[in-house]
């Protein structure tokens, strides 16, 4: 069976490269023929994606749906078992200069300081040491966090935490950042105000984003164009474009008229497919 | 328990006001009196623990002391008889220089042991190859009673301190390496992810990651190298050439000198003690983001 949808999945890699082209180059991510298994069980299927470049997507789906397998290829942490991911134009097949990644559950280093967490990218890529400083604290101060650069992530709240995530990855100016389920980790509140600020920092530094959420609510709100998956395998089930325009805030987007039939939509579709949803996290 | 509720109950009567200059002051005091009520809570803790301590050292002693009154010398001797004992040994006796060569071969022997420990450790830890070349060994000698190569060592190397400091090594290395693998380990797979992720090439990796997120391990490995080391110390000096504190030990023993001996056991007890305490201060300082206030008086 596995096999048999290797073989018929699309192997072009023109196809790739003509996309990357023909779009605006610099921060767009082509995705076509993906599959992914996990055993024997495809945990993504012939599965085609376009993000263009300064658009915030965001993918929600049911648990096991493989969204957050589809970030960990695009970030080049997972193998892609056919087909290809190319970002700016560039094949993925290891973690990209370009990319940055925000984790779950924030990924910091807890021997070091916000401040060293920040500028450790900078330094791996090279980046001299005034000059990462200056750009770490810029980072900090981008997120609001300019005056605990000396403290150590234990001390730090979950909310906080996330910012220090969000602000190393804004660190290295990448064209695109992947978050993967970044706020699932805080309270209901902290979410809301982190949504926020996403929001008005995302409104000034516009750039790529793709956002792996299990919330209907968080997508609507934080994404251009919401990508819905469905399990078993995973594929896309639906591609909508949000239609509300920018500057946002999470209170003008609940008022937003479109706001409770496009949550109605996305909501049909995920129950029209969870009654063959997988347990695979 | 009453003054533990103190800095809640203010707290509570002071939130943010309508005018923002009064909710700051009142912050600012309150944030004060939390600290220092904080600080006392701790101070009286530190207190009570070190009384006691103090309470259970002089039961001890004392029942020691009342015992030993009322036996025979040959088998026991009361603490103020023990620490005379050995006093003269130091005064009058080689317990000193004894003591010195001790100390000399322990260091040599404890700092391979920990050096091998944490360089084989680590490489296990962190690749595969190494673990699966070396592992089978690693924990077969950690499983086995280094006593039972003392034989061994001394037939290949002889008797002298050569002989002695590869024998506390031995001892040392294992329970070391073992202790590192699994603190290298156990650092966090998202991590490990994160480091690729965020592109760090093999010695960034080494340098940022794997060293610093062993050094706990290495840290725990080193204390629990002390009690086998001194271990080491002992059997080598008794089961090659007769010498250090081994020596002091069998001679005193063996001549019914009882209150002497114990004096040169609790000599070693001290050793171990105060090596560990040593270790105890290293490990606060090495690791700075493991000690820190969570809010409830206590330092970790």
């Amino acid at each position: 069976m596995a096999s048999v949808e290797t073989a018929s999945a699309p192997r072009d890699g023109h196809r790739v490269a003509s996309a990357a082209e023909s779009g605006q180059r610099g921060g767009d991510i082509v995705c076509s023929g993906l599959y992914k298994w996990f055993g024997d069980s495809p945990v993504i299927a012939s599965l085609d994606l376009y993000v263009a470049r300064n658009q915030f997507v965001c993918v929600v789906g049911p648990s096991g749906c493989g969204k957050t397998t589809l970030l960990r290829m695009m970030a080049g942490l997972a193998s892609i078992d056919s087909g290809t991911i190319a970002i700016s134009g560039q094949r993925v097949t290891e973690p990209l200069a370009s990319v940055a990644v925000v984790f779950q559950h924030y990924g910091l280093f807890p021997w070091k300081t916000v401040f060293h967490n920040v500028a450790l990218p900078l330094r791996a890529a090279g980046v001299t040491k005034g000059e990462a400083a200056r750009r770490a604290n810029d980072a900090l101060k981008l997120v609001g966090l300019n005056d605990i650069g000396n403290q150590y992530p234990a001390q730090l709240s979950g909310g906080m935490k996330q910012r220090v995530g969000l602000a190393r990855a804004l660190a290295i100016q990448p064209e695109v950042v992947l978050l993967d389920e970044p706020f699932a980790a805080v309270d209901a509140q902290t979410r809301e105000i982190l949504q926020e600020e996403l929001l008005a920092l995302w409104s000034r530094y516009q750039q790529t984003a793709v956002f792996v959420t299990h919330s209907i609510d968080e997508a609507i709100t934080l994404a251009d164009r919401v990508i819905v998956m469905g399990a078993k395998p995973g594929r896309i089930l639906d591609d909508i474009e949000v239609p509300i325009g920018r500057p946002r805030s999470v209170a003008s987007v609940r008022r937003h008229e479109s706001y409770a039939p496009l949550r109605e939509q996305i909501w049909e579709q995920l129950r029209g497919s969870s009654t063959a949803g997988g347990e695979r996290g | 328990m009453a003054q533990r509720v103190e800095p809640k109950a203010v707290g509570a009567a002071t939130p943010a006001g309508p005018q923002g200059d009064v909710a700051v002051i009142s912050d600012t005091v309150l944030g004060a009196q939390i600290r220092d009520a904080r600080r006392r809570r701790a101070r009286r803790a530190r207190r009570r623990f070190l009384a006691i301590r103090l309470i259970s050292l002089v039961v001890v002693f004392g029942a020691w002391q009342i015992y030993g009154m009322h036996t025979i010398a040959i088998l026991f001797a009361p603490i103020s008889t023990v620490l005379h004992q050995g006093y003269l040994l130091f005064a009058h006796d080689q317990l000193g220089s004894q003591l010195g060569y001790s100390m000399w071969t322990f260091a040599c022997g404890y700092a391979i042991g920990v050096a091998i420990g944490i360089v084989l450790g680590m490489l296990m830890g962190a690749y595969r190859w190494a673990e699966a070349a070396a592992s089978m060994y690693v924990f077969a000698l950690y499983a086995t009673p280094m006593v039972a190569l003392v034989p061994i060592i001394s037939l290949w190397i002889g008797f002298d301190a050569t002989a002695q400091i590869v024998i506390i090594a031995l001892f040392v290395t294992w329970p070391m390496t073992v202790t590192v693998f699994h603190g290298v380990r156990q650092i966090d797979a998202e991590l490990m992810e994160v480091s690729r992720s965020l592109r760090l090439n093999r010695r960034q990796m080494w340098v940022h990651v794997l060293l610093p997120g062993a050094v706990p391990f290495v840290i725990t490995g080193a204390t629990q190298g002390v009690a086998m080391g001194l271990v080491g110390v002992i059997i080598a000096e008794l089961q090659t050439q007769l010498s250090g504190l081994g020596d002091a030990l069998q001679t005193q023993s063996q001549t019914y000198h009882t209150a002497a001996a114990l004096a040169v056991i609790l000599l070693i007890m001290v050793l171990g003690v105060g090596l560990r305490a040593i270790l105890g201060l290293v490990h606060h300082r090495a690791v700075p983001w493991l000690r820190i206030d969570r809010g409830d008086g206590a330092q970790r």
